[in-house]
């Protein structure tokens, strides 16, 4: 039995369906994160969950009831939101309790509760503000108390890190892992940032459109991506994408002589004079020069270079097609070089260039 | 340019106004504390100067003292009813619902419709031969005979509280309304789902958001109930038996009615006082409930 059974959910505002038929089966203490740019139906699938919209066909099920229809606090779930959505004129201590004291759980019960949230959250010392005395970060961890105090089957995250700055962003993104590490709490996530999905995330359903392109672990999602959509999505900078052509047993790059071996992997299926899209990370290429020997080489036209620090990001030419490599800092290149840049047979990618599916996923 | 440049540029600006405003509201209210210390009649005599004598005489006449008692009744109950209606009606126009645009709209109408208008169209409803309220109310049995409601002195005033509502709660509404847009939806949400009533979600969600923008309409219209004299004049005249004489009413009164241009001055300047009193009070309380806001 799944703790969170999400089953052909469609939603159409009039006209326009923005749902689907998403299918998804979480496993108790499970932490999934709907990752998609806005408009893909991700907050949309989320508010269905919480019971604050309504779809239009398809169930959801917690354990073993379908919760379609039912009250959203009846539901079992609780929800952070990425306001945070505290109660202005309450304090922490009330905010936190706020679900136990409507649910009429007793006094010494409720504060034992909102204590050990406090406890595990370190906001212990600020029970007794005001949320307007609070800082952003203080802020959400309140709301995440909120959420932990109720032990519900499932919670809700939608965007809880988005109105935190970098630093802090970060923080507490260490913090919910931690917390999920500890709790072992099933957790749905909603997220338009793919490094947070790819560090929180046991498995990531990446959307588009309304549609779940590709849901599976982050090392699937970013090793073995469904789509050119994900390819795109996941990853920064994101995957490069050559059209290519199967010639005669090797992927000749279109606009240049340049050619790679075809992978063994792909022979089958593949046919020769097929045109592709070939997908390569800027952080599977490196230089030739580098110490590891192996792998194939593409000779490319150097135009940028940037030092971002731990890396050196290079805007490179094949032909006609732009590519972008991550490589070691202390590269010797120029602007204006030709350089040759070597790639791993298990580091390249396939897709169909009509339909955006990867051959071999 | 000089911030002496910009000060006197804002003095010249203001000039017109300053000008308008001294000469008709200061240079009456000069001369109102003026008459207030004399015995003048509106025609004929210039008066002497009384000292305080008029401040005296109308401080402790029975008149006053029962016309604040009027006045006071008719501001507390009329606000009172006006608050709880406009929140009322505000929390039902902040729900979804096909034709909310148009109630909208028409909830303001009373507002919006000169007072006279208003009283008119109440003493049509309140009329003893063919109003319609008579005519409801014995149609739907609860009334034997048609009754004067203006006309009898235990239901006038009541008459003229539902009147004045009927007018002045769509403005408290208005306000209501525009605070329960600012509430945020994630608030609302969170409160469903950490399971708050219709009742918790008021007192914990929505009412927070009220307390600022309800306070302001709390002041505005206590300090025009006080105040109150155009409704009343077109509906009773403040009758019958006085029993719906409020202060104003209680000036008019006595500086045109009766001539006294003096007392009437001084009694002027005693519901001044008293309205200068409510609204420096409410200023502070409205700034009080600001600050814990903030």
């Amino acid at each position: 039995m799944s703790a969170l059974e999400i089953q052909n959910i469609r939603k159409s505002y009039g006209a326009v369906e923005t749902l689907k038929g998403i299918d998804i089966a979480l496993q108790s203490g499970e932490f999934l994160v709907l990752l998609g740019s806005s408009g893909c139906g991700k907050s949309t699938l989320l508010n269905i969950i919480a019971g604050l919209a309504e779809a239009t066909s398809g169930d959801i099920r917690i354990g073993d009831r379908s919760i379609l229809g039912v009250h959203p606090k009846d539901r079992d779930i609780a929800m952070v939101f990425q306001s945070y959505a505290l109660y202005p004129n309450l304090s922490v201590r009330r905010n936190i309790g706020f679900g136990l004291e409507m649910r009429k759980v007793p006094g010494a019960e409720r504060d034992k509760a909102v204590q050990e949230a406090a406890r595990l959250l370190q906001i212990e010392p600020l029970l007794d503000r005001k949320p307007s005395q609070l800082s952003g970060g203080q802020r959400q961890r309140v709301a995440i108390g909120r959420a932990l105090v109720r032990k519900p089957q499932v919670f809700l995250f939608d965007e809880p890190l988005s109105n935190l700055d970098a630093k802090l962003r970060l923080e507490m993104r260490t913090e919910l892992k931690r917390l999920h590490q500890m709790l072992q709490t099933t957790v749905v996530y909603v997220t338009h940032d793919q490094i947070e999905a790819m560090t929180l995330a046991s498995r990531i359903a990446v959307m588009k459109d309304g549609r779940i392109e590709q849901l599976g672990t982050p090392d699937e999602v970013y090793n073995r991506p469904a789509t050119l959509y994900v390819a795109g999505f996941v990853g920064a900078p994101p995957m490069n994408i050559l059209d290519v052509q199967v010639d005669n047993g090797s992927l000749a790059i279109s606009g240049s002589d340049v050619r790679l071996p075809l992978p063994e992997r792909f022979r089958s299926v593949v046919s020769d004079g097929e045109q592709l899209a070939l997908g390569i990370r800027p952080e599977a290429l490196r230089l030739s020069s580098d110490d590891r020997a192996g792998g194939h080489a593409l000779q490319v036209h150097i135009e940028v270079l940037e030092l971002t620090g731990p890396e050196l990001v290079a805007t490179a030419r094949v032909g006609q097609q732009k590519l972008t490599a991550c490589l070691a800092p202390r590269a010797k290149l120029g602007q204006g070089d030709v350089a040759v840049l070597l790639v791993d047979d298990d580091a390249l990618h396939l897709f169909d260039k009509a339909s955006g599916r990867a051959r071999l996923a | 340019m000089s911030g002496s440049w910009m000060t006197t540029r804002a003095w010249l600006l203001m000039l017109p106004l300053l000008a308008v405003m001294i000469s008709v509201i200061g240079w009456p209210l000069v001369d109102t504390v003026r008459l207030s210390f004399t015995d003048a009649r509106l025609v004929g005599t210039e008066g002497s100067f009384v000292g305080l004598d008029n401040y005296a005489r109308m401080l402790s006449g029975a008149n006053f003292q029962r016309t604040l008692v009027t006045t006071t009744w008719f501001a507390v109950i009329s606000v009172a009813a006006e608050m709880v209606l406009g929140v009322l009606a505000a929390l039902l126009l902040n729900q979804q619902f096909y034709g909310r645009t148009v109630l909208r709209a028409l909830m303001i109408l009373p507002w919006a419709l000169p007072t006279v208008v208003n009283a008119t169209l109440w003493r049509l409803i309140y009329n003893p031969e063919y109003g319609a309220l008579n005519a409801a109310l014995t149609q739907i049995g609860l009334l034997d005979a048609y009754r004067s409601w203006l006309g009898e002195p235990n239901t006038a005033l009541a008459a003229l509280i539902v009147a004045d509502c009927w007018k002045n709660f769509p403005l408290v509404a208005l306000i209501a309304l525009a605070a329960l847009q600012a509430v945020p939806r994630d608030i609302t949400s969170a409160s469903m789902v950490d399971g708050a009533g219709p009742i918790a979600r008021f007192r914990f969600v929505i009412l927070p958001y009220l307390v600022g923008p309800l306070l302001v309409a709390l002041v505005l219209r206590t300090i025009e109930a006080f105040k109150v004299f155009d409704i009343i004049w077109v509906m009773t005249r403040g009758g019958p038996a006085n029993s719906t004489r409020t202060l104003s009413i209680l000036v008019y009164q006595e500086a045109f009615s009766f001539q006294r241009a003096g007392s009437g001055a001084s009694l002027a300047l005693i519901v001044t006082l008293l309205v200068t009193v409510l609204a420096v009070a409410y200023a502070a309380l409205v700034r009080k409930a600001a600050g814990s806001n903030a």
